[in-house]
Order: C-alpha cells, then structure tokens, then sequence
C-alpha cells in the first residue's frame, strides 16, 4: 500500500518557512541532531516526537537560535541562519517550564517582548495588546498578578501569551504540556490547537506524549537517537508506521515474529509458529528475512466461539468505552486485544481464564523488519 | 505544649548567646555612655547627657565614615559585581570552586597581614619601584587614599562576591534563553533579567560590607597611614589612649544609632522597591 | 601567650593592635603572635613543665611567679636561672600599652606578681591604690645610691620608694641623613620645618598623643607635659598644619624608614638604636629644647598571689650581673652604676643609648596629667581627623 519513503511536506505551492538541511548538532561524542532534513510549511501543526534524549528540544532549540548546528544549514523563509543569534530570529518559545520572569508581574511578562521592539512601541499600545493577549488566553485581568500567584494551568497561559505577543512567524513549544494534569492538558491541548487555527500561525511542538502529537499535530516527526525516521500525518503514522520502531512508539501494537516466506504484490507472509500469516508490507522487506507482524489490539477479533487462533484470557482491564484483554496463545505468546463496548454488549464480556479465539485480517496485520 | 516547650529549649542556647554577645555589651556602653570619665581614666557612675552633648567633638569621624562607608561599598560592589559574574555564569565549571578557593583565600589571614603585603606591594620598594624602572618617578601609593581603597576593596571582596555568586549561580539561566527568544540583545538581557534578579545577593552583600565599613579603623590606620580618622579610630583612641569610657561609650552608642538608622532607611528602600517580590523579599 | 598563630581572637587582636600601635613591641612579635608564624619572639619561659626543677627546691617562694612585662624586654636565659635558683618558674605575660595594664589592674583579678610600669603611670597606681612601697628588707640587690636618681626617681612617691629602675630611654628623632642635603637636624623646630618644606610627605609622628604633642610644644618652647589651653592652641595649629605633609600617624615607623618612603621619624630610643645599626645613614638625634625620657620599673601590685615570689624575682633582676646580661638583651640603658661599670666603653659612649648631658638634662618626663589631660586627648582627636 505505502512505500518505504515517507511522505514530505503536503503538497503545496507555498514555500516552506523553515528548514533544516542535513542539520547535526555534536556534544563532543554526543550526536544530538544527525543530519536532520525537513521543511515546516506556513501555518502548519507540527510536532516532533521520540523517547527522551532522542534529540527533539536540539531540534527545537536549532530552530531558535539557542544552538548553531555543527554542520548543514538552517532556513528560515529561504534564508539561512545558521548565526543568526535568537533576538533576531521572528520565532518565538514556549519553554517547558514557562520560564517566566519571576520579578514582574503578569502584564509585565506578557509584554515584555513587545518592549524589546526598537523603535519602542508607546505605552498604549502596548498595554492594549497585552489586555489583547491576556483576552486570547483567558486570563483577563491578571495583569498586575505575581507570577508566583498563578497556578500552573494559569502560569501557561502566560507563558503562552507572551511569545505570542510578537506574533512569531513560528511558536516553538517546548513541552509545554507536561507538568500539567491529565485534563488539564486536555483543556490546553484543545486551546492549543483552536489558537493555532485561529492565528494562523506555524506551531512546532516538542512532545514525548504520543497521545498528545497524535490528537493535536498537521504532522509528526517521529526521532530516534538525533534522526528523523518517520514524517507524516498522524493517521498515516498509526495505520501505516514504516518501522517496527514506529508502531510501537505511536499506538500499542502486537509484534508476532516470523521469517518472510512469500512476497506476492503488496502482500506478503511470514510463516508463524501457528502457521503461515498474511499481511501487508509496511517497508523493504526480503524473502527469508526475520521480520514482525504487527497488529493493532483494536484489528484483532476476540470470539467465544470461533477463530484461527485458540487463546486463553489471562487478565482484563477495563477503559471506558474499550476493554483491553491480555490474552495467550501457547506458539504465539501473549498479546493485547482491544474489544469495543458495542462487541461486548453482543458477545458479552470475557472473564479471565476463560478460553476464547482470536483472528485478524490479512490487511490488519503489517510486516515490518525486526531492528 | 510539648513541641512549644522543644522550640523553647531548641532557642535557648541561641538566645542566650543573643542576650550575652549582644544585649549585654550594649546595655554596659549604654550605662557607661551616661557616665563621667574618672580622675586617671576609666568610667565614674553618674547620670549625665555631657557625653552626648561632647559629640560634635567627633563630628568630622562620623563624617569621615559616613562617606567612606557608602562610597567604599559601592566600589566593592562595582569591583565584585564583574567578577562574580564571571565565576557564576561565564568561568569553566571545572574551574570554578578553585577559583571561588582563591576569591577567599586571603580571608585564611589575618586581615593584619594582609594590610602588611599591602604596605610592602604600595610601599617605595613595591609597585612605585617597578614603575620607577619603567621611568615613571615619585609615585607615591601608600598611605593615600588610594591605599586605603585597595584594602578595602581587597579586604571586603569576598563579602560581596559569595552573596552575588550564590544569587547569579541560582539564576535560571532560562530566563535569559526567554528574554533573547523575546528579542532582546544580551546585554538588555543583562539589564532587564540577570541584574534584577541578582538584587537580593547584592543587597545581601552590600548591607555586610556597609556595616562592617562603619565600624572600619585598621584599614586606614595602616594602609591610609593614620591620616584618616574614622569613628572606628576614633573608638580605638578613646578606649585605649585616653581611658574616656564614657565619652568613647557616646560615641560608640551613637554609631550604633547611625547604623540602625541607616540599614532600617535601607531595608524600607529595599522591601519597597522589591514590592513583595519574593525574591528580594529577604532585605 | 600560647595562642596558635594561625587564630587570634577579636580582643587578643586588640590588644596585640594597640601593643603595635603604641610602638613599643616589635614589628616581629606583632607578626608572630597575629598569625605570621614565622617570627619567633621571646616571650619568656611560659612553660614551666619544660624547666628542670632543683630537687633542693627552697620551697619557701611556691613554685610560680607571674610576670606581666613588654615583649623583648627579658633575656630568657635569666629567668631559667632564676626557676634553677629558686625552684619557681617565671610565667610571662607580656602587655601592649600602660592603659591596658591599668585596666586590667584596675578590673582585678590579673593574677600578676610583678609588672612593669612607666614612669607617668606610678602616681597613678598609688593614687588608686593598687601598690605598695616595696619592702626593700627583700630587695638587698637594690642599692638606692648606686641608681641615677634621674632615672630612678620616679619610682618614689611621698618619699617612698614605690617601684624599682629597670631600664630608661628617651624619644627623639630618626632621620635618614642621606636626605637632607648636608643639613643638620637639632631641634624639634627643625624637624617641624624641614616637614612642611623639603620632607614633605616623609615625616612620620608617633600614633600617640604624650609624644606628638609633646614634641610640637617643644618646638615652640612649651614644656613637653603642658596643658595651658593657649600653649596646646599653639601645638593644634602646628599639628594642623603639618599634617598634610606628614607620611603617617604612626607607632609603627621602622618599616618606611626603612624602605626609603620616609626619612623622617619621631622615634623611641630602642627603635632609633635598630635602624642605626642596620642602616647607618639613619641617625637618632635628640632635640636641643628637650622632649621626652621615660623611665620603666619593676612594681608588685597589691593583689599578688606569690608575694615572697615576686620580691625574688626583682631582687634577682636586679642583681647587677644579672642586670647586665639583660640590658646586652634588650639593648636600652640602665640606671645602675653597678652595671653601666660593667659596660665596655664602646656601648657607654654610644650617643643614642647615653646621650650627651647637656641634651639629656633638657629632657621632661611625661606626667601622669598629661597622659590623662582630657583637651589633649581633644587635640589629638582633631589633629588626626582634621
Ligand atoms: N548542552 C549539551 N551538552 C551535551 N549534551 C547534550 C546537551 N544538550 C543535549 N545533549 C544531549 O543530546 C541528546 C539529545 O538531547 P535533547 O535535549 O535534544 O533530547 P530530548 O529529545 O529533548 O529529550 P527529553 O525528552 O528528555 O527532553 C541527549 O543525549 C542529551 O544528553
Ligand atoms: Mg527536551
């Protein structure tokens, strides 16, 4: 279905308005960014996402101008500022613990890049800008609040506003999203994401949370150890992952492994423990290679009556709207599946123990090289 | 009453070391400053404001300390200020606790002998020789107010640097990362973050020198040539010279009420620009 | 004193402050006992477990003295020879300033057997009490008619004889003959004149009103102890307007004499007799209007513990065999004929230790009021701040 090569920027007639070009960041012995190569599209969703230490924030601080690359290029609307230190840069962060300033007040915070302009903006302008801002993020009235006042929802928001306020060609965030709570991160993501329409404006998020990149992001960058090694829509990502790596980073998956016996078109299969099994190519694959077969727990059927694979339910657990089973199969090992409310309202629930079969579709299940 | 009854023991020592060290001695010169001097010296009991009437007599000392302790802490600070800002935010972390070692290393000595390497480097045989050798004749260093501004700078450094250090070193250097993102040049970053922000340790630094400037008397002695007279001198001549307790216990009550006076005009300054801010909340 | 170099407390700092600053211990026991350990200065046989004690131990005396004295002042040799005479070792104290020593006096409880006062102090610590007439039954080795009454008479007060003549000296000045030019300096007029012209900034004068103010007086005439309101006026105005060509106020002038930064400098005998020896073109003279001889002796406050000690450690200072070895120590002259006959003629002749006659009679010494005197201690202070 997919070929190996992942897809670049959406097709546009737009030029991009930032790109790295082979850009490396070295720490000495450390590799931080290796040859990283991508274009960011105007008024796009970005988001890079990878383990930690993987060399997102590198990325993101390349992109500010807080480190200079030790080798390729850096552009920013066709120009290259590989020098260009971050005062001049027309981008702006969010850094992952907002970084605020702890001697001013919120107005004072929030307005701070509009008063590095030169010629200096004059003080009307500025204080309506800032009641502007404050507006766009919810929070008016603050102004005179300390920082320290703010709860941390509240102290985003700010952080928020003031690299807003210059309205950057690109908002860099950092993270922004991790010390918060659950639904508080919710709320912001949806915030995040109604501003960012509402803007305009080019976001590139750094995240770890592939929830978070998967619910908010035009694109990902999935990084590994300094490299990008998947660009794409996040759907894309989910349904078709051109990496063993990438379907387990993005989503749960089941990995069987098998050697490939057969290729025939877009379908290929790897011959299991139980059998042979069919699925899709997700990437270059030879004939005779060990590879997996990765298969999402929501493509996997769980029957009390009938399937190919005879399994036992060893443990439950219960989602909200899905419950996710860990069951046994004696050759193929444990897996997870994934059994909507609507199958269990007519199938009826699986109790522990309880011996049950399981099956996918040929078009479930991916083949993807064990690395 | 169990916890109150530890907090009350835990106190104990340190309010009586307060009571002793502090309220004692205090209330001694208070005694003594309403007393008279005796027939060959020391203290009579009376109840007199002579003494305090007598101070003017020492007018030009306050005056004298009143204008080296300000001006001598603002060149501490303008001297201590680069250089801990280099040891926080700019030295080699490897380097760092060595040289912090040398910042204080001359607090290891008595501050006499340091006052004496300073005599000998000031003295004709120091630098004015080796300038002299570079054919600038007659320059004279010791015994000027020069002199006694190098001991002073070199003797009061390390009081300012450490509380400077410790606030820069706490800086999130962050912030600094924000302001350039927001487009200010490093230097307004300077200005705007790392210099407000550095406030509690300078005011920190400034209150120790400045108290310790008041009481000040060996320095100009010995490095000023025993020119310059400060009220610390002047306590000195009073107690140990002239054997008048009770004139030198005016005197020495009167500093005290010149230095509450001043630190208390200083802390409001403080809190008020501070304005709650909890970072300079501690002036 | 066995305080560790490398700690001194604030008030043992004090006190080693003013011994400095009075000027009258030396540069090298103010290093060593402040923290520069490696001067070493004897400062007595303070320990005792060290002395070997004689068996035969005469027992009668106790087995300790205490001595509160000047640093430098005591040829250590002498006190071993007493602990082996006597079986009572000699604890040392060594003291900075006269006012020191009559405070701790005064405040009781110094511990002391026997200190060393200065002439202008003795009235004073008779008048408060603090010592009696010695008992000369105890005293054999003081022979009253071989002391140079001069010297040795202030230790008399009401016609008895309070305390006994240790050693004396006299205050002039040392100035460093190379640069004056072939001009010779003879009177305290002169060295006031050559300060505010060709010496300016090189003058040094004692951080210490008896002497600097006394030596202004002189220059116009006054008596070195005057306290005539007019006479101290005239001194100020001096003081006043010679300060701004003075080099330093201080007690502590033998390091600018000799680094060549001053070339002038009021100066005790003591000092005048070191910088002459090591560097000869610094010449100790005396003014011819007169100045200031002072005069130490040995005393026994009335609240010493070791009584019988105390009068056999002066009686055996006294002795003049004794006596001579510790004036070879401590280089000062000594009013005892019995002694001065044992010096070579060398050392008799030498005019900084035994000035001539006729400007030794001109010399006063300090008076206990002048010390004392309240508008001196005012000039002084203005004189210093001004
Ligand atoms: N200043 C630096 N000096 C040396 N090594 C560094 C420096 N900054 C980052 N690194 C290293 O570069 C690699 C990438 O770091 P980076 O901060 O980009 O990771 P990250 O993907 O943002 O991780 P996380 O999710 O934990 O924030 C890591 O191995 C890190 O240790
Ligand atoms: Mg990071």
């Amino acid at each position: 279905m997919h070929s190996t090569a992942y897809p670049q920027a959406p097709a546009s007639d737009q030029n991009p308005i930032a790109e790295f070009r082979a850009a490396s960041k070295h720490y000495g012995e450390v590799v931080a960014a290796d040859a990283i190569s991508l274009s960011i599209m105007p008024g796009e969703f970005l988001s890079f996402l990878g383990p930690s230490g993987c060399g997102k924030t590198t990325a993101l601080r390349m992109l500010a101008g807080f480190e200079a690359p030790t080798s390729g290029e850096m552009l920013l609307d066709g120009v290259r500022v590989n020098d260009l230190p971050p005062h001049k840069r027309p981008v702006n962060m969010v850094f992952q613990h907002y970084a605020l300033f702890p001697h001013m007040n919120v107005a004072d915070n929030i307005s701070y890049g509009l008063r590095q302009q030169r010629p200096k903006p004059a003080a009307a302008f500025v204080a309506q800008k800032v009641a502007e801002t404050l507006e766009r993020v919810r929070l008016p009235g603050f102004d005179t609040r300390r920082i320290w006042e703010m709860s941390g929802g509240q102290q985003q928001r700010v952080a928020l506003a003031r690299a807003l306020i210059n309205q950057p060609k690109i908002l860099l965030l950092d993270e922004p999203m991790a010390a918060l709570d659950r639904k508080l991160r919710r709320e912001m993501q949806i915030e995040l994401q109604s501003l960012q329409r509402a803007l305009g404006i080019t976001f590139v998020l750094v995240t770890h949370d592939q929830e978070e990149a998967l619910s908010m992001s035009d694109r990902i960058c999935i990084m590994r150890a300094g490299r990008i090694v998947q660009i794409g829509a996040p759907r894309d990502l989910y349904d078709a992952p051109n990496s063993r790596y990438v379907a387990d980073f993005v989503g749960k998956s089941n990995f069987f492994e098998g050697t490939l016996s057969s290729v025939s078109g877009l379908m290929g299969a790897v011959d299991l423990p139980t059998g042979p099994g069919r699925g899709r190519l997700g990437q270059d694959v030879a004939v005779g290679r060990k590879v997996s077969l990765s298969v999402r727990p929501e493509q996997i059927y769980l029957s009390p009556t009938g399937g190919a694979f005879a399994v036992q339910v060893r443990n439950r657990i219960f989602l909200g709207e899905h419950t996710e089973y860990l069951v046994n199969n004696p050759s193929l090992g444990d897996f997870l599946v994934l059994v909507s409310r609507q199958t269990e309202a007519t199938l009826g629930a699986f109790d522990p123990g309880q011996d049950a079969f399981a099956d996918w579709t040929p078009e479930a299940a991916l083949i993807l090289n064990n690395d | 009453m169990r916890p109150k009854l530890i907090n009350r023991l835990l106190l104990a020592p340190a309010g009586i070391w307060f009571l002793a060290m502090l309220v004692l001695p205090l209330a001694v010169v208070l005694v003594f400053s309403f007393g008279e001097r005796g027939q060959s010296g020391g203290y009579v009991p009376a109840f007199t404001f002579a003494q305090y009437l007598n101070l003017p007599a020492r007018w030009k000392a306050f005056e004298n300390t009143l204008t080296l302790a300000p001006v001598g802490t603002l060149i501490v600070l303008l001297i201590a200020y680069p250089l801990a800002y280099f040891l926080a935010l700019r030295a080699n972390p490897k380097w760092r606790t060595l040289l912090l070692i040398l910042v204080i290393v001359p607090f290891w000595t008595s501050i006499l002998i340091r006052s004496y390497a300073w005599i000998f480097i000031l003295g004709g045989r120091g630098i004015p020789a080796l300038l002299d050798m570079l054919g600038l004749h007659n320059l004279r260093l010791i015994n000027t107010p020069f002199a006694v501004l190098v001991g002073i700078v070199y003797g009061y450094l390390p009081l300012m640097v450490f509380p400077i250090f410790v606030s820069l070193e706490r800086l999130d250097k962050r912030l600094l990362e924000a302001s350039a993102d927001l487009g200010s040049p490093p230097w307004r970053s300077f200005l705007q973050i790392t210099l407000p922000l550095s406030l509690p340790g300078m005011a920190t630094g400034c209150m120790l020198v400045f108290i310790l400037l008041m009481g000040e008397f060996l320095i100009p002695a010995m490095l000023g040539g025993g020119k310059v007279f400060f009220v610390g001198n002047a306590l000195v001549d009073l107690f140990l010279q002239s054997r008048n307790w009770a004139f030198g216990s005016a005197v020495a009550v009167a500093l005290v009420v010149v230095m509450l006076v001043t630190v208390t005009i200083y802390m409001r300054a403080m809190t008020r620009w501070g304005n709650g801010r909890d970072d300079v909340s501690l002036m | 004193m066995s305080d560790t170099p490398d700690h001194i407390s604030p008030q043992k700092f004090m006190a080693e402050l003013m011994r400095y600053r009075k000027g009258s211990v030396s540069r090298r026991h103010f290093l060593g006992v402040t923290g520069l350990g490696m001067a070493t200065t004897v400062l007595g046989s303070a320990m005792p477990g060290l002395i070997t004690r004689p068996a035969f131990a005469a027992g009668s005396i106790g087995d300790s003295v205490v001595l509160a004295t000047w640093p430098n002042y005591h040829d250590p040799a002498s006190f071993e020879a007493f602990t082996a005479a006597t079986g009572a070792a000699v604890q040392v104290n060594v003291f900075g300033s006269n006012e020191e020593m009559l405070a701790k006096l005064q405040a009781g409880g110094s511990g002391w057997d026997v200190f060393v006062p200065t002439n202008y102090t003795i009235t004073t610590y008779v008048e408060e009490g603090i010592i009696d007439p010695l008992d000369m039954s105890k005293l054999p080795n003081y022979d009253a008619a071989s002391f140079d009454p001069r010297f040795a008479g202030p230790g008399t007060v009401d016609g008895k004889l309070y305390a006994a003549s240790k050693n004396w000296g006299t205050t002039g000045m040392a100035v460093n003959t190379s640069q004056t030019n072939g001009r010779v300096l003879t009177s305290w007029k002169d060295f006031w004149d050559i300060t505010k012209a060709e010496f300016s900034g090189r003058t040094t004068v004692h951080d210490y009103q008896l002497t600097t103010i006394g030596n202004a007086l002189k220059s116009f005439g006054y008596s070195f102890n005057s306290i005539d309101p007019a006479e101290l006026a005239d001194a100020e105005k001096l003081l006043i307007e010679v300060k701004p060509h003075l080099f330093a106020i201080t007690s502590d002038y033998q390091p600018p004499m000799r680094s060549g930064d001053a070339w002038l400098a009021m100066c005790w005998t003591g000092d005048g007799k070191q910088l002459n020896k090591d560097i000869p073109e610094i010449s100790y003279i005396l003014g011819k209007e007169g100045g200031e001889i002072w005069s130490d002796f040995y005393a026994i406050p009335k609240s010493a513990p070791h009584l019988d000690a105390a009068y056999a450690l002066i009686n055996f200072l006294l002795d003049p065999a004794i006596n001579y070895k510790e004036a070879m120590f401590h280089g000062q002259p000594v009013a005892d004929a019995r002694v001065d006959a044992m010096m070579s003629a060398e050392i008799m002749a030498d005019p900084i230790i035994h000035p001539a006659a006729e400007l030794l009679s001109n010399l006063e010494f300090g008076a206990a009021a002048t010390l004392t005197d309240p508008n001196r201690a005012e000039v002084m202070a203005r004189f210093k701040s001004a």
